[in-house]
């Protein structure tokens, strides 16, 4: 019997995958229970459950994605089998046409398999964790920001100016927002996702946080900035935001604290361009008697 | 901070009051939420062997007598001045304290419907003069300043304790953990009445100082101005819509037994350590903010929990075998965030909505209107779709799209009145 613990986040993957890849998430059909002889599926077929079976002669045209359960190949699969949990066999008569990935699960092919290319996470982690990848990216992902906080800053300053505040005034209450905002926006884009039809809008939702936190990261860059001896703010920004990188990354160096700390820099921004509707208004406290 | 200030100076008789305030504030809310919400339920049923609805009726009737014994001693305190003198106060409460160990230990052994009927009456009524004197109290011990983190800390506590202990609901075990915890409080009460150190005299003056609450800092507050009433609506709501939801999610094993009810310690443990950090953020952001956004938090916070809720229970219709594991903690953990935040706002809201000279009558009309009464009626809907076999579906969706409604309903009405200011505003301005 499939989890729902388990099963529902990679239910959401697979919704977020077909639909970055322009799938027609509409048509998808998920098996959770139950077994299965497989001779015709719709464009996205997920087996979450139970037992599915595409035999020797059948031949089905589509994406099989399997997050749980057991899927046995024996058959020809026009398009790319994705397996993030459970159980998959490729059997001796079984023709993948399509790209076939391995992400996590129980994976078994035949030596007769024939597929068009696999792709496991080994090989995925192996080029994602080449050193020289990995700092070409950092280096570039900074330079990007840099550049990015040398331009607003000289058109915006204000607006960095008056986050920045807010984040050196009151990071208890930029703090509590953000967590607030931080915790309940998660949900949502992964709920709206379940939904289908909200996908485009959950999409656009991690787009729009991803933005908003890359601001975040400007704003520190503009306040260390501000204490270096460099006279053009603009400047002084782009200066800062390198220097903010290269302190997250020796933050992510240290084990469990670094990430916590890391968390709380990024929740202490949001909060603090939320309250200062991203730098447009100074967050003032209300006023209490003494 | 009023409080770290004190500490900083030693002034220890000022930090006293403010624990003393916390503790009573903690235990009487521990009180209603423990023994009362859920150990009355157990006694009627299994002691007494009334039916659920025959139970949920009589707890309707609590809610009732203590909502007029609560307004007409609250109306009575500030007549006869009784809710600007503290002695006064702890001499109720220690009356009140009194009674309610009486009849917390005598509990356990009612067996008969009468029985259980005049046990309800009693603690009615010992309720309806408790809470508006507790709450008048606030004045004597903590700044105004102050209010947002006090209110934070009595959440949090209670909210812990009731979460990690007892993790049996039967009124036994209740009964044994509420005396025990009220003893120490029934010889502090006492020696501070009958033997009051010197500071309780100094205690006593500081209504002069904190009386005035928040909101009433522009001239005294009435209770038939908006600025009341709206308040006093929107909490209504909150209680209505927890307490509508609640009722079902208890009445629902699958929910219940996964989460507030789950043999598991570490899920207590989990809940009680959100409820904390609800309280934390709620103390902040009331401290920090109008409390319009502390209102606006909660009833996002409720209809986001029960769209939770809502969801799993499509996803089980859709998908059955979905049902057989285990339900997602991250349902209860935002109920639990919910309630600390709108709990926190209580707490606070209204002695900040009164003066010396109204905060008895405004207490006892906030809570009992907005608690109890709220209490009542969501009990007697619940019961109305009991007898009527509503789903668990359909009756989460109503709670939502209640906790919706209130919801926009605030931001429109905010918005609204952001453009009755601008256009009096401009009416005003000479041509």
């Amino acid at each position: 019997m499939a989890n729902p613990i388990e099963l529902i986040p990679l239910l959401v993957v697979v919704f977020l995958l077909v639909g970055v890849q322009g799938g027609a998430v509409e048509s998808m059909e998920i098996v959770t229970d139950g077994t299965h002889t497989v001779t015709e599926i719709p464009d996205v077929y997920v087996v979450g459950g139970g037992e599915s079976t595409i035999p020797a002669n059948a031949s089905v045209s589509g994406s099989v994605y399997v997050i749980g359960g057991t899927a046995d190949v024996q058959g020809t699969v026009d398009g790319d089998v994705t397996q993030l949990s459970g159980n998959l066999t490729l059997g001796p008569t079984a023709v993948v046409t399509g790209d076939t990935q391995y992400i996590a699960g129980s994976l078994d092919i035949d030596d007769g398999a024939t597929l068009e290319s696999l792709t496991t996470a080994e090989t995925l982690a192996a080029q994602s964790s080449s050193p020289g990848r990995g700092a070409v990216f950092v280096v570039l992902q900074t330079v990007v920001l840099a550049v990015a906080a040398g331009l607003l800053v000289r058109r915006f300053e204000f607006a960095f100016d008056t986050v920045g505040r807010a984040i050196t005034g009151h990071p208890v209450v930029s703090g509590v927002v953000g967590l607030l905002v931080t915790a309940t926006t998660l949900a949502l884009v992964v709920f709206m996702a379940m939904t289908i039809i909200l996908i485009p809008v959950s999409i656009l939702g991690v787009g729009v946080g991803a933005l908003t936190v890359a601001y975040g990261h400007l704003v520190y860059g503009y306040l260390v900035g501000r204490r270096l001896p460099i006279d053009r703010p603009d400047v002084s920004a782009a200066v800062g935001v390198v220097v903010v990188a290269i302190a997250l990354e020796l933050l992510g160096v240290v084990p469990v604290v670094g990430t916590l700390v890391q968390l709380a820099l990024v929740v202490v921004s949001l909060g603090a361009i939320l309250v200062t509707y991203f730098g447009l208004r100074p967050f003032e406290p209300v006023s209490l008697p003494t | 901070m009023n409080l770290v200030s004190a500490v900083r100076r030693g002034d220890w008789q000022v930090v006293f009051g403010y624990a003393f305030f916390v503790a009573l504030l903690t235990g009487g809310y521990y009180y209603n939420v423990t023994f009362v919400q859920l150990g009355l339920l157990d006694l009627g049923t299994r002691l007494v062997g009334l039916s659920e609805a025959a139970v949920s009726g009589w707890m309707a009737t609590l809610a009732l007598v203590t909502l007029a014994t609560a307004i007409a001693f609250g109306v009575s305190m500030d007549r006869r001045g009784w809710s600007s003198s503290l002695d006064a106060k702890l001499r109720i409460l220690l009356g009140v304290v009194v009674a309610q160990v009486l009849l917390t230990a005598a509990a356990p052994f009612v067996r008969t419907a009468p029985q259980f009927g005049a046990w309800i009456i009693l603690a009615s009524v010992s309720m309806g003069v408790g809470f508006p004197a507790t709450f008048a109290l606030t004045i004597d011990f903590v700044a105004v300043r102050d209010r947002g983190a006090v209110a934070a800390a009595a959440t949090a506590l209670t909210y812990f304790l009731a979460n990690v202990y007892p993790l049996n609901w039967q009124v036994e075990s209740f009964s044994r953990v509420v005396v025990a915890a009220m003893l120490p409080g029934v010889v502090l009460l006492g020696v501070l009445v009958f033997r009051p150190p010197a500071f309780v005299g100094r205690l006593s003056r500081h209504h002069e100082q904190f009386g005035v609450g928040r909101f009433c800092h522009s001239g005294p507050v009435s209770v038939r101005e908006a600025a009341f009433v709206a308040p006093l609506v929107l909490m209504f709501g909150v209680f209505f819509v927890d307490s509508l939801g609640f009722l079902r999610i208890l009445d629902t094993p699958s929910l219940v037994l996964t989460s507030w009810q789950s043999p598991d310690f570490s899920m207590h443990l989990t809940l009680g350590v959100v409820h904390v950090v609800g309280a934390v953020m709620a103390g902040v952001l009331y401290t920090s903010f109008d409390r319009r956004v502390l209102f606006l938090a909660a009833f996002g916070l409720f209809s986001f929990t029960h769209l939770l809720y809502t969801f799993d229970i499509r996803v089980a219709m859709w998908f059955p075998s979905l049902t057989t594991g285990p339900s997602s903690p991250l349902n209860p953990a935002f109920y639990a965030v919910a309630v600390s935040f709108y709990t926190t706002l209580n707490f606070a809201l209204w002695p900040d909505l009164s003066t010396p000279d109204t905060i008895g009558t405004h207490s006892a009309i906030g809570i009992g209107l907005a608690g109890f009464l709220s209490t009542f009626l969501s009990t007697a809907l619940a019961l109305y779709f009991q007898s009527t076999s509503v789903t668990l579906l359909d009756h989460l969706n109503l709670v939502n799209a209640l906790a919706l409604l209130l919801f926009v309903g605030l931001v429109v009405g905010t918005y609204l009145g952001r453009m009755h200011t601008l256009w009096e505003g401009r009416n005003g301005e000479p041509n």
